[in-house]
């Protein structure tokens, strides 16, 4: 412990001269009023943690939420999602407007909560991202239950007597942010029926080509496959495995879409993870062209807001750094540090086009935004 | 069977690929690079490769400097990261020869990223090569005489940013156009100075979405005009003169294709982008439509007479980066055709199919086929071989007049003729107009890669069977629109069509003075002519798709015997066009008869 103090000590006394040049660099007419850009100190190798907190924290629809969360629920019971509440509010209601803070609280609730966490290691961005959606929309459950259980005690003793809650199946606003719903459509090659399953997901992991768009990797993400040999389908109308082809598409678009570039590939011969540097470009702006048919919105646009990048040659080793878009321009958090960058920079993160290098920086998450978003 | 291979960068890439005219095929000798490659280290960021071709006129002096005895009077000039080079061009008449550039420049600080020739003034004896840099300056050099070397911009007073285009305006001798990463585009006379100073711009004219500014001296100095376009501070990417010379067509990174007469600077039309930017643009031949590429990987092709959107191509994997017709194929209404006379008695000599290439960032070289069909509204159900029968109910596009064809069954082959300019070139080196073209006769060609919209096939068993519609109508699990989509109709819902209608009118009329920003809000394009939603625009597949290259393509040019291709690490490839048949006869090879040896 005593090793990490002394590190955030010296990144924070690193950084005196950055932060006026970041402020320096927006100008101060141009830095937006209410808007705080604070780096987070690295507790050891906690960058996969921190760089998907600011990617977080520049999604609009979520920061607002989490804030919104801290200002309804009084003191509680600690939580992952208090902890979470706690620092996007400290670094809503700083004084200074650049700066880096310490999120330890935030680190240690994480290391108790899930013990993958609870190590010096570095983890996977996109694990972390994950597990913290998922664990904040429970947390959010939870709570909602707890709620009504009371609210059905103490409202009425006398109306129901079988005894089980009724589940409340109405979204939270983790759902209403991240969730979307993915359509699988099989067709059975001997019967020709059609079934169809729906799926919700909170962001959507793509494989990644060598120069490609991440707009053609979606499409591949949708490609029809041919369900065969070991792999058949079972299907209810022949009641038995049958030869089928599947594929799926995006019937509910997110509000935030979160895209994971699948860039760690297990390699047999090699028996661990390599990462994959390919190049794949993002535009700032995308819609989908994998929406099934009824697709109620299938149109929608989206606006590049945030980028989880990693920098290193491999899923535990390397970096992880984040892009994000802030009124209307881009800014770099690495851990602590943080500065402005032209968006033409932004091309330094597609990838690379040869397979040379070993080292890459290359975006890892993507972060859109529905443009029709309230806010 | 319908999965798709993997995208990966394992395909091979290919030194050849057909089309109906016969067989393309690189030429290997005729690879053109800085003289002496090293290894290539894939560098990120500004990898803009561009080339120019210019066909000096014969001069007397085959021992003119630089043409070096060698016969050939095309010379091409291309940059790569910090270089730019200017070699004696032959073509796939001859293997390159690397060791005695033109003319070969080293840049400190600064990287060209675009240049043009000057075909107006050009002589045997020498040319003028206007270049930009990626740090705003422009310099104009003589690459043959090597005496004149000027220099535009010089203190960057003008614009600071990256010159993403620059280009001689059309019939000019000394006017050019600059484009800027900064959103402007400012057209310089060379023969004046830029000043000391930082230009003060005066108001000239203003319009929707653009203004343009005059400099406000006593004695004329650049830039002559200041052109400011778009979104503030969004990139224009490119811009190419119609034809003629009368229009300018300029995309940007706010995603919009502005078309403006050039003399009037009126703006006459704009289509948006499905998504993302707008990355290049060219004019078709006959300057009736407007082909531009972008972030959204699609091929989009605006009609210049509608004013709208009528086809988006679909194919590449990655950023379109140069969109070029390839004026040297181009098929024309069969007068013969009994039905094309019949249906339309004016446009017998126009062109029935055009044909477009492109190349992206995926490494890939794409050609398309437009045609007619697609092209113009679907008066008739014509190569409807996949529309499924309620496309038949097609309003007919706002068309007034037209109507709906009375004969149902009709063939899907189309009578083409195919023809291919012979050679046949000005000056310029451009074609001098489809209409001199020699018709030759070629096989019925069906437009069997378009279908349209996601119209389906009525057999939805036949999943997997149809390679050719699988794509777009295919995998049709029987699923059924919802009404009001599937009864699309090219000019959409009456509400957005009252809007769009109104915009075109407001654009056409003198400056829009009153612009609201509604006009380039993308979420209220959509569904309008000037950006249709996916599934209510016609979607064309590649007539060819190949990987050419390991690395980016960043450019394309056709000429009469070849076409040209470059990609980021600086390579220019030559691909010899399919010896060509007469009557069905192969003509003489005297071409040709080199490429064997060199192939």
């Amino acid at each position: 412990m005593s090793i990490c103090q002394d590190l955030g000590l010296n990144f924070q006394q690193r950084m005196g001269a950055n932060i006026s040049q970041l402020e320096r660099d927006i100008g101060s007419e141009q830095f937006p009023p209410n808007e705080h850009y604070f780096g987070l100190v690295n507790f050891g190798n906690t960058c996969y943690s921190n760089s998907v907190l600011q990617a977080l924290y520049f999604c609009r629809p979520f920061r607002e939420k989490v804030l919104e969360y801290k200002a309804k629920n009084k003191r509680t019971k600690e939580t992952l999602l208090t902890c979470l509440a706690d620092l996007f509010y400290s670094i809503a209601t700083q004084k200074k407007k650049v700066g880096s803070i310490a999120p330890k609280k935030f680190i240690a609730r994480l290391r108790k909560e899930k013990e993958e966490f609870d190590n010096y290691m570095q983890q996977d961005a996109h694990e972390f991202l994950n597990f913290l959606i998922n664990h904040i929309n429970e947390i959010i459950l939870a709570e909602r239950n707890q709620n009504t259980l009371k609210v059905q005690k103490n409202a009425s003793e006398n109306v129901t007597c079988n005894g089980t809650v009724p589940q409340n199946t109405e979204p939270t606003w983790v759902h209403e942010i991240f969730q979307g719903t993915l359509t699988s459509e099989t067709r059975c090659l001997n019967c020709e029926t059609v079934s169809s399953k729906d799926e919700h997901f909170f962001d959507l992991q793509v494989d990644v080509g060598q120069n490609t768009s991440i707009t053609h990797c979606l499409k591949c993400f949708s490609d029809t496959e041919t369900l065969c040999n070991d792999n058949k389908f079972k299907c209810d109308h022949c009641s038995s495995y049958q030869e089928a082809q599947k594929r799926m598409r995006v019937k509910k678009l997110p509000l935030i879409l979160a895209l994971h570039l699948k860039r760690f590939k297990y390699m047999e011969q090699y028996n661990r993870h390599i990462k994959v540097s390919h190049r794949v470009v993002f535009p700032l702006e995308l819609r989908l062209f994998n929406t099934s048919d009824d697709a109620v919105n299938p149109d929608r646009l989206y606006d590049l807001v945030a980028v989880v990048v990693h920098c290193g040659s491999g899923p535990n080793r390397g970096h992880y750094i984040s892009i994000v878009k802030s009124h209307g321009f881009w800014l770099l958090f690495d851990d602590d540090m943080v500065d402005k960058i032209d968006a033409s920079a932004i091309e330094d993160f597609y990838g690379l086009t040869s397979d040379i290098q070993k080292s890459s920086e290359t975006g890892y998450i993507l972060f859109y935004q529905s443009r029709d978003a309230s806010c | 069977m319908a999965v798709q291979p993997d995208s990966g960068g394992k395909d091979d890439v290919k030194t050849q690929f057909v089309t109906r005219e016969g067989t393309y095929r690189l030429m290997t000798l005729s690879e053109y690079s800085r003289p002496n490659r090293v290894g290539y280290t894939s560098g990120s960021g500004s990898s803009h490769v561009r080339v120019s071709l210019v066909s000096l006129p014969p001069g007397p002096g085959s021992g003119a400097p630089g043409s070096d005895g060698q016969g050939s009077d095309d010379r091409i000039c291309f940059n790569h990261g910090k270089e730019l080079y200017v070699y004696v061009y032959r073509g796939v008449k001859k293997a390159a020869d690397l060791s005695k550039p033109v003319d070969k420049k080293m840049y400190k600080g600064t990287n060209p990223t675009c240049h043009d020739f000057n075909t107006v003034t050009m002589t045997a004896e020498n040319v003028s090569l206007v270049i930009g840099f990626s740090t705003g300056q422009i310099q104009l050099i003589d690459p043959i005489k090597k005496e004149l070397s000027k220099l535009y911009n010089e203190e960057r007073l003008i614009d600071k940013t990256r010159v993403t285009c620059i280009k001689w305006v059309p019939g000019s001798s000394n006017l050019f156009i600059s484009a800027h990463a900064s959103g402007q585009l400012y057209v310089y006379n060379e023969e004046l100075t830029c000043g000391t100073t930082a230009p003060h711009y005066q108001l000239f004219k203003q319009g929707d979405g653009y203004s343009i500014h005059t400099c406000r001296t006593k004695s004329t100095r650049n830039p002559l005009y200041r052109w400011v376009i778009g979104a503030e501070g969004s990139c224009i990417n490119e811009f190419a003169f119609s034809p003629c010379g009368t229009n300018l067509a300029v995309v940007s990174q706010d995603g919009f294709l502005r078309v403006f007469h050039y003399d009037t600077m009126e703006l006459i039309g704009r289509a948006r982008s499905y998504f993302g930017g707008f990355l290049c643009v060219c004019w078709s031949p006959d300057g009736k439509y407007v082909v531009v590429g972008g972030e959204d990987d699609l091929v989009t092709v605006w009609s210049f007479s509608e004013l709208r959107v009528v086809a988006r191509g679909q194919g590449h994997r990655s950023w379109v980066s140069v969109v070029a017709f390839d004026p040297y194929v181009v098929s024309f209404t069969d007068p013969d055709n009994e039905e094309v006379i019949e249906e339309d008695k004016q446009k017998s000599e126009s062109v029935q199919c055009y044909r477009l290439g492109s190349v992206s960032q995926d490494t890939q070289l794409c050609l398309w086929d437009l045609t007619e069909d697609v092209l113009k509204p679907p008066v008739r159900a014509r190569a409807s071989a996949h529309l499924s029968p309620n496309s038949q109910t097609f309003s007919p596009n706002g068309i007034p007049g037209t109507k709906l064809p009375t004969k149902g069954t009709k063939s899907n082959k189309i009578g083409h003729k195919h023809a291919e300019l012979s050679g046949q070139t000005n000056a310029t080196g451009e074609p001098s107009g489809a209409k001199l073209a020699t018709k030759t006769k070629s096989n019925n060609i069906s437009t069997l890669n378009i279908s349209v919209g996601k119209a389906k096939e009525e057999n939805s068993g036949s999943l997997g069977v149809n390679s050719l519609t699988q794509r777009l109508a295919g995998f049709s699990f029987g699923d059924r629109r919802s009404e009001h989509r599937r009864n699309f109709s090219l000019t959409s819902k009456p509400a957005e069509q009252k809007t769009s209608a109104s915009n075109t009118v407001a654009l056409r009329g003198k400056s829009a003075g009153a612009a609201s920003n509604d006009t380039y809000d993308p979420l209220k394009l959509i569904g309008t002519p000037l950006c249709p939603r996916f599934d209510e625009c016609p979607v064309l597949e590649p007539l060819v798709c190949k990987k050419i290259a390991h690395e980016r393509l960043t450019a394309l040019l056709f000429r009469a015997e070849y076409l040209v291709t470059a990609c980021a690490d600086g390579c220019v490839n030559t691909w010899a066009r399919p010896a060509r048949t007469h009557n069905g006869e192969p003509r003489a090879h005297r071409r040709f008869e080199r490429i064997d040896l060199v192939d």
